[in-house]
């Protein structure tokens, strides 16, 4: 075994939120699922559409008018019935994000909107979890790994929201970052390796080119007020 | 008048629009938000993607000055130097 015994059962014993069962949601939950990830929390509460299709590959067209949850949750346990899928059919909101969280090791950003990433980057620093942040557009992506007081938070990364996407996202860039985010996942359950904490890395699928920034703690941030040390 | 070369480079949509690299050779003293408002000022698209309607850098925006970051609102009063590298890019939303 490529982790042996012990780190499958490092796996095993690890439970994984994950926001969002859309474009990254789907590689991420499916990548985790396969690689032995114990418990998977996952929640969404949408409905599957022809044109989610293109990239979010835990539906087919048969799915489609679905509530995404369910499908999910079918769909995991399909491909790897040893673990335990949790699919919730709930909105993220400041209502909702604790109880999410509860029981998660780490929670992975599958999200399309800031404004809820900031919660769950707010919910990460409370349970002290990394928070492993994805974010897609066209041919484009963004990734980093947030250690609650080792790395700067997300707020202090984009303090402020990005515009709402008005770009569709082409299926391969959901793939390529998700896979970024669920490797992410696997070395700090696995305690290996070098993890994308401090750096922020940059998608440019049109020229082919990853570049990577260093990030650093803002000691205005709203919220974490720069308490996360940098690590750049 | 006394030259300064400087890089900008644009990612993501901004690269789209604007190309991804241009060398400029821009005047002494130039500060990075105006060397960079020349740099965008061939594409309107592309500069009112970065800059509102007062000329500033819209908030999301992220700028670099030799791969550290600098706060947009005080680019206007950072000047660049020979051989800068400047980048800026937007973080995007989409999941």
């Amino acid at each position: 075994m490529l982790f042996g015994e012990e780190g499958q059962e490092q796996l095993q014993e690890a439970t994984i939120f994950i926001a969002g069962a859309g474009g990254l949601g789907s590689p991420v939950s499916i990548y985790l699922a396969v690689l032995g990830v114990g418990t998977l929390i996952i929640a969404d509460n949408d409905r599957v559409d022809q044109t989610n299709l293109n990239r979010q590959i835990l539906y087919r067209d048969q799915d489609i008018g679905r509530r995404k949850a369910a499908v999910a949750g079918e769909r995991l346990q399909e491909v790897n019935p040893d673990i335990m899928v949790k699919a919730v059919d709930a909105t993220i909101d400041q209502h909702t994000v604790s109880s999410l969280t509860r029981d998660a090791d780490g929670i992975v950003d599958a999200l399309d909107d800031f404004p809820t990433r900031y919660l769950l980057n707010k919910a990460a620093l409370e349970k002290g979890i990394p928070l492993f942040h994805g974010g897609i557009s066209g041919f484009f992506g963004q990734a980093t790994t947030i250690l609650p007081g080792k790395t700067p938070c997300l707020r202090c990364i984009i303090p402020q929201p990005p515009p709402a996407e008005v770009f569709p996202v082409a299926g391969v860039t959901a793939g390529f970052i998700g896979l970024i985010q669920a490797t992410e996942v696997c070395k700090y359950l696995l305690c290996r390796g070098d993890l994308l904490a401090g750096r922020l890395l940059l998608w440019d699928g049109i020229q082919g080119r990853i570049e990577e920034i260093p990030v650093e703690t803002d000691p205005d941030c709203e919220a974490c007020a720069g308490k996360c040390r940098g690590m750049s | 008048m006394i030259h300064v070369k400087v890089t900008v480079r644009f990612f993501a949509r901004f690269g789209e629009l604007l190309g991804n690299t241009q060398e400029i050779e821009a005047r002494e003293g130039i500060s990075v938000a105006d060397l960079v408002k020349e740099a965008a000022s061939g594409n309107k698209a592309g500069y009112d993607t970065i800059f509102d309607e007062e000329g500033a850098f819209r908030d999301f925006v992220i700028v670099m000055r030799n791969k550290k970051r600098i706060r947009s609102q005080d680019a206007g009063s950072i000047p660049v130097g020979e051989g800068d590298e400047i980048a800026v890019f937007p973080p995007v939303a989409g999941g």
